[in-house]
């Protein structure tokens, strides 16, 4: 897991920079904080935007591509300082990196105090709309009398403290996976409109006057076109193979796959075993058709929810476990972006695995055994479902 | 006649709290004397070890001293102050706190309907640190909603109701000035040093 930690001042020595650098090293065999400053950010005005300033977008790129942000804020004035205000006002201004991310929120003070006052003023900032942050309810982090609390190596001295930051740090790692798995959630809204998933237009290898839903589309298709078969060779890159060599080829693949085009038409898959007998059923009448035919309605949204992180570029593959195979397997969904190499979407190649024969096989040669261990600390790929089943045998 | 500051809480070209406060600054001129100050071009400010003030911060500073009485118009960004005014703030209680004593009242300005009405209990918050330690008129606000919409050609607010708002208003905050002035006296050491606030850090 990712986060960034943002020095909520620009003063060249801040003992919030100080207590993000300690978390950073206390923290990093769990979590990565990468720790940013904000020194060269300049004032925020609205008659003289300056969003696309290196500066600005630096700090964008780090905030948006991090499952998680805490920010370290003294205490100005009751309030939180004019130089951190100012970056949240231009991150809401053109550019919105705090949507929907979870943040929480430190803060160092002289006094014992602890930022306590600016760190409510904090969190009302970063719940207007225009930010839209997702602040983790009630942790606070209020580290009074700062000048007395780090030993020389700048740790902190004190254990009793040390050990509350780690369970807030724990809780914000288990916060972090409930919201971005709701942020990314497909079932919240109806996305099914965001993809022609009937595949009524056509792109330019699209075969065209040929019934997509008609259960010999291959045959047709394929006479329309007059594509090879058999001993034809085909040239690839790199190499040249037969057709037949090719299917052989393609078949003894450890895993079915499926090819869907750009234009959401279902091409192709490796017809290894009959439908019963596939992780995710197939059935040689069904090529051919668009992609809506290949699924029940109320998927929709979410098929179209997984084309449009692969088309977008918001992510290259998409993978979800599908664990209604019982305790002995482990089946994995591979939804993985096929580009050109212009980048270019071209479509899907769907690859389904049972990966438990691979782990069993790994744990056999290195000795290893897997151990419950700290769920909470697992990437955020790491599903509700996963937690304590399946591949987790207690060691 | 007393003598107000009246401050546009942005660094925008375009401000309808610097309309309003050119409007206030107008409508009032029989009763009142009161000079706008732009803090825009105050630069951002990093507690520099000297505690020395720009020479723009304390060329408003010494107006506010100066003054009888503080008026500040602010908009609302993300439910706060925008981040100039609270530099500004954070500028003048670092280096020679002009608001301590001084009486302040409230106004704001925003596009929508709720005329800074959030921003507005920030900057009371904000004001009534013992570091600054200014003296707000209490149990006030003139919070004015669609702010684009609310003057005509001439800057006049148009809003009849408004106008008796403003009225009853600033005569308030001329008795405040009155009042206050008789209560704190002048025991109270501007000069503190302001290490005695939390805010010191290495």
């Amino acid at each position: 897991m990712k986060f960034v930690g943002i020095v909520g001042t620009n003063t060249e020595d801040s003992y919030n920079r100080v207590l993000l650098n300690f978390m950073a090293r206390h923290f990093k065999k769990t979590i990565d904080i990468e720790v940013l400053d904000i020194n060269d950010i300049p004032m925020f005005n609205q008659s003289n935007d300056q969003t696309n300033s290196e500066p600005i977008q630096y700090l964008n790129k780090k905030i948006t591509s991090a499952d998680g942000v805490i920010i370290a804020t003294p205490e100005y004035n009751h309030s939180i300082p004019a130089a951190l205000q100012s970056v949240i006002e231009w991150l809401s201004f053109r550019i919105h990196p705090f949507d929907g991310k979870p943040v929480t929120i430190v803060g160092a003070s002289y006094d014992v105090q602890g930022s306590s006052r600016a760190q409510l003023h904090l969190r009302q900032v970063l719940d207007a709309p225009g930010v839209n942050a997702t602040v983790m309810p009630g942790n606070e982090f209020l580290l009074g009398e700062v000048h007395k609390a780090f030993d020389e190596k700048e740790n902190i001295k004190d254990s009793k403290t040390v050990e509350f930051l780690e369970s807030n740090v724990k809780k914000f790692v288990r916060f972090v996976n409930v919201i971005n798995r709701t942020e990314s959630s497909k079932d919240l809204e109806d996305m099914s409109d965001s993809e022609d998933l009937y595949a009524t237009g056509a792109i330019d290898t699209t075969i065209k006057d040929v019934d997509m839903s008609a259960d010999d589309w291959v045959e047709q298709a394929a006479e329309k076109v007059g594509a090879v078969e058999g001993d034809a060779y085909v040239k690839l890159d790199r190499g040249v193979l037969t057709v037949n060599q090719l299917n052989h080829f393609l078949k003894s693949m450890p895993m079915e796959l499926t090819y869907a085009d750009s234009n959401n038409q279902f091409l192709y898959y490796n017809r290894m075993y009959e439908a019963e007998d596939m992780l995710a059923s197939r059935s040689p009448n069904q090529v051919g058709s668009p992609l809506a035919n290949c699924h029940p309605e109320r998927t929709y949204t979410g098929v179209a929810w997984v084309i449009q992180q692969l088309r977008t570029g918001k992510q290259d593959r998409v993978t979800v476990r599908v664990p209604t195979h019982g305790p002995d397997k482990f089946v994995v969904h591979n939804y993985q972006a096929i580009r050109d190499e212009d980048g270019n979407y071209l479509g899907i190649n769907e690859y389904v695995q049972d990966i438990q024969p691979i782990i069993d096989w790994y744990l056999k040669q290195t000795g290893q055994e897997l151990t419950g261990g700290n769920v909470d600390a697992g990437s955020g790929a790491t599903d509700n479902v996963d937690a304590g089943s399946g591949a987790t045998t207690q060691g | 006649m007393k003598r107000f500051i009246g401050i546009v809480g942005t660094n925008s070209d375009n401000s309808t709290n610097r309309m309003l406060l050119k409007f206030i600054q107008k409508h009032f001129k029989e009763k009142v004397a009161i000079e706008i100050c732009e803090i825009k071009d105050l630069p951002i400010f990093n507690k520099p070890k000297d505690q020395k003030a720009p020479e723009e911060v304390q060329r408003i500073a010494n107006k506010i001293v100066e003054a009888d009485g503080v008026i500040i118009s602010t908009p609302e960004y993300n439910h706060s102050i925008p981040a100039i005014l609270k530099c500004a703030f954070e500028w003048f209680t670092f280096t020679t706190r002009p608001f301590v004593d001084k009486p302040v009242m409230i106004t704001g300005a925003s596009y929508g309907t709720l005329g800074s009405s959030r921003a507005q209990i920030h900057l009371r918050q904000i004001l009534d640190s013992p570091e600054v330690k200014a003296r707000i008129m209490p149990s006030s606000e003139f919070l004015l909603g669609h702010s684009l919409q609310a003057f005509d050609e001439n800057g006049n607010l148009k809003d009849e109701n408004k106008i008796n708002e403003l009225n009853e208003i600033m005569d308030e905050f001329v008795q405040f000035v009155d009042i206050t002035n008789q209560l704190v006296g002048s025991t109270y050491s501007r000069n503190k040093d302001i290490n005695y606030f939390s805010w010191r850090d290495k």
